[in-house]
């Protein structure tokens, strides 16, 4: 990022410019999100609609990420920006920039679905882009369950000198109590990025079940920097 | 078809150097990797205390769920996991591409 576009994109869009690693970028609040990128277009020239992508950023909401950029001519290099804007977690709803980029309606389909964020205006085009009709859920929300990992077991609960068969035997013998009477409880290790059971997951309202937002939010790294 | 050296088209298994550890299995992101083992109580010498050594029975990595990150391989203390440059091993039903250990051994280039 040159100190030129730098000030250029500062004084166009009237907002503080950040250095993302070489890439100018501006957030702005969701009433201008549309207006900055219809700005961005008209008077700064970024005319080459990159990508749309958004983030869960759990208890602070909806991060939608906006790549644009000024195409290179002759004797200028690419110039590149990155619009974002926090959409809240209640009321997951922006306007729809398709009227400003056309190309910008797949990203945003693909958004809605992965997402929950409702782009309102939007071109209307009927149907799911990638999951199936049937498909409940946002599969790229934080608090999604991967369901294949529930109905999955994890091959690494054995311990060393352990066999499945043994294990269900095991598993099996933990309600009654005399067995577990023999064998001192130990601490079987957990799959990373797996939470307990029952800490995860879509509950109902006023449920005295952990809030898996918060589970979300407040998990550390494990080793490995998984989450 | 020629490949380039130290090529990673797939992972061979040293079986002598396994010690059924499971850390393979509990770092694999992808969860493809099988093990089963049981435990043998020996006493090393007369008089001395008994010890308990896992012996696999089992080990089985499942191609169709392998992303190919080489985790498994740098976990392996005992160095009983190695990139290989074997990469034609496509197969017409998806089941068949779960590779039990004597599979696994083939692959190991000398």
């Amino acid at each position: 990022m040159t100190a030129e576009w730098a000030a250029q994109v500062g004084a166009v869009l009237g907002a503080e410019v950040h250095d993302d690693f070489g890439v100018a970028r501006v957030d702005v609040a969701v009433a201008g999100w549309l207006g900055a990128l219809r700005t961005a277009r008209d008077e700064l020239g970024c005319t080459f609609f990159d990508w749309l992508t958004a983030v869960d950023e759990v208890r602070d909401g909806y991060r939608l990420v906006c790549h644009v950029a000024i195409p290179p001519s002759k004797g200028a290099r690419m110039r590149t920006l990155i619009l974002r804007t926090l959409v809240s977690r209640e009321e997951p709803a922006v306007p729809s920039v398709s009227g400003v980029f056309a190309g910008a309606s797949w990203h945003e389909r693909e958004v809605a679905e992965m997402f929950g964020v409702h782009f309102t205006d939007g071109a209307g085009v009927g149907g799911r882009l990638l999951l199936s009709a049937d498909f409940e859920g946002h599969p790229l929300r934080k608090d999604f369950v991967l369901a294949s990992r529930v109905a999955e077991p994890w091959p690494g609960a054995k311990e060393p000198g352990e066999s499945d068969a043994s294990l269900a035997r095991q598993q099996a013998a933990r309600g009654d109590a005399a067995a577990s009477a023999r064998r001192a409880p130990r601490r079987r290790s957990r799959p990373a990025g797996v939470p307990e059971p029952g800490e995860w997951g879509p509950r109902e309202s006023g449920s005295p079940d952990p809030d898996p937002l918060a589970v979300a939010s407040d998990r550390k790294p494990r080793r490995g920097g998984a989450l | 078809m020629s490949v380039p050296e130290r090529s990673r088209g797939v992972i061979a298994l040293i079986e002598d150097n396994c010690t059924s550890c499971m850390l393979c299995a509990r770092e694999c992101p992808s969860w493809c990797i099988h093990v089963d083992s049981h435990g043998v109580t020996e006493v090393p010498a007369e008089g001395g205390r008994p010890r308990t050594t896992a012996v696999l029975d089992r080990f089985a990595i499942d191609w169709s769920l392998c992303m190919y990150c080489g985790i498994c391989v740098e976990v392996c203390p005992f160095d009983a996991l190695e990139w290989a440059p074997a990469h034609a091993y496509a197969e017409q039903a998806v089941g068949a591409l779960l590779h039990e250990r004597e599979r696994l051994a083939d692959w190991l280039v000398e």
